[in-house]
């Protein structure tokens, strides 16, 4: 893992002059508050941004949602983040959805597998809210 | 406790895993909180008497098995969820057990990832969050305990780490 604690793969650009819909997925309130603050933070236009406490909660709340970015955990119950990253590469719909999962799981067996399974870019928990806003703001910008 | 060999952790001394999860903690608070910690007293390897506070736990599975623990007292807990959510809150309520139990999952997420060096990939669960008066813990099974303790501007909190080894 790089310096920063982020890896970056490259993500598809979003051709959309909507401001962007976002889903956040993560079984803890208190990390989906940071991260929505993070996301403001940005100072890009947002659209809607969504909530899910689980990868099936998050399927489920993408139905029939013009979705940009999700922000996902991978440690959660139902169905992890790794799970969800399947499912999604393995839709039609969303196989070039940007994903980026956060999460406490920095192992270099862990990015590689997220990685591998098509994960835009990888930050570990903990993060700086400075270098996780640079971040976005390059992705939500593309 | 006098550690006893626990599979691929038999030859890493107790000193040097505290010093990773005081590390793993360190990086939490520098973060995440936004305060340094010290180190403080080290809490005795195994409960004595009852405890009132909060507890947090998580289960690590792998080549080891066991589960990590913060421990503090309310106000602690109160302090420690303001700072991650840059909000204040005197009361445990549902919104500082979550903070609790996910400023636990970093912190124990960050030493078993110092860990897996030494052991291979471990799996961590998901946490669990207990809030109450006259709490009595018993650690059964663990051949290790890791401990630290940590002192921040807003108390003190204690970390324990129960390692065993895995039934084949």
């Amino acid at each position: 893992m790089d310096s920063d604690d982020v890896v970056t793969t490259d993500g598809k650009e979003n051709m959309s002059t909507e401001p962007p819909n976002l889903l956040i997925v993560d079984d803890s309130t208190a990390i989906r508050k940071i991260l929505l603050r993070v996301l403001h933070q940005t100072g890009l236009p947002l659209g809607t941004v969504l909530e899910a406490s689980d990868g099936r909660e998050a399927l489920k709340q993408m139905e029939g949602q013009n979705i940009s970015l999700i922000l996902s955990d991978i440690n959660m119950p139902n169905m992890d983040g790794l799970e969800l990253l399947r499912a999604l590469r393995g839709s039609p719909l969303w196989h070039d959805l940007p994903v980026v999962m956060i999460t406490t799981e920095g192992g270099q067996a862990q990015v590689q597998e997220a990685i591998e399974l098509g994960a835009t870019a990888y930050v570990r928990k903990p993060f700086s809210a400075d270098l996780l806003r640079d971040k976005l703001a390059t992705l939500l910008s593309k | 406790m006098t550690p006893e060999p626990v599979g691929a952790i038999g030859a890493l001394p107790i000193e040097q895993m505290a010093n990773m999860l005081f590390a793993a903690t360190e990086e939490v608070f520098t973060s995440m909180l936004g305060v340094e910690i010290q180190k403080s007293a080290e809490p005795a390897p195994e409960q004595v008497g009852s405890f009132d506070g909060v507890i947090a736990l998580i289960g690590l599975t792998g080549p080891v098995v066991g589960n990590g623990a913060l421990m503090c007292s309310a106000e602690a807990a109160c302090a420690m969820s303001s700072l991650l959510l840059s909000a204040e809150l005197s009361n445990v309520d549902e919104q500082v057990l979550d903070a609790l139990g996910e400023i636990t999952n970093m912190i124990v997420g960050g030493f078993k990832n110092l860990l897996e060096t030494h052991t291979g990939r471990l799996q961590m669960g998901i946490p669990s969050v207990i809030y109450g008066k006259n709490i009595a813990t018993r650690d059964s099974k663990a051949n290790v305990v890791v401990t630290a303790g940590c002192a921040f501007p807003g108390g003190k909190l204690d970390l324990k780490i129960h390692l065993a080894a895995a039934r084949r």
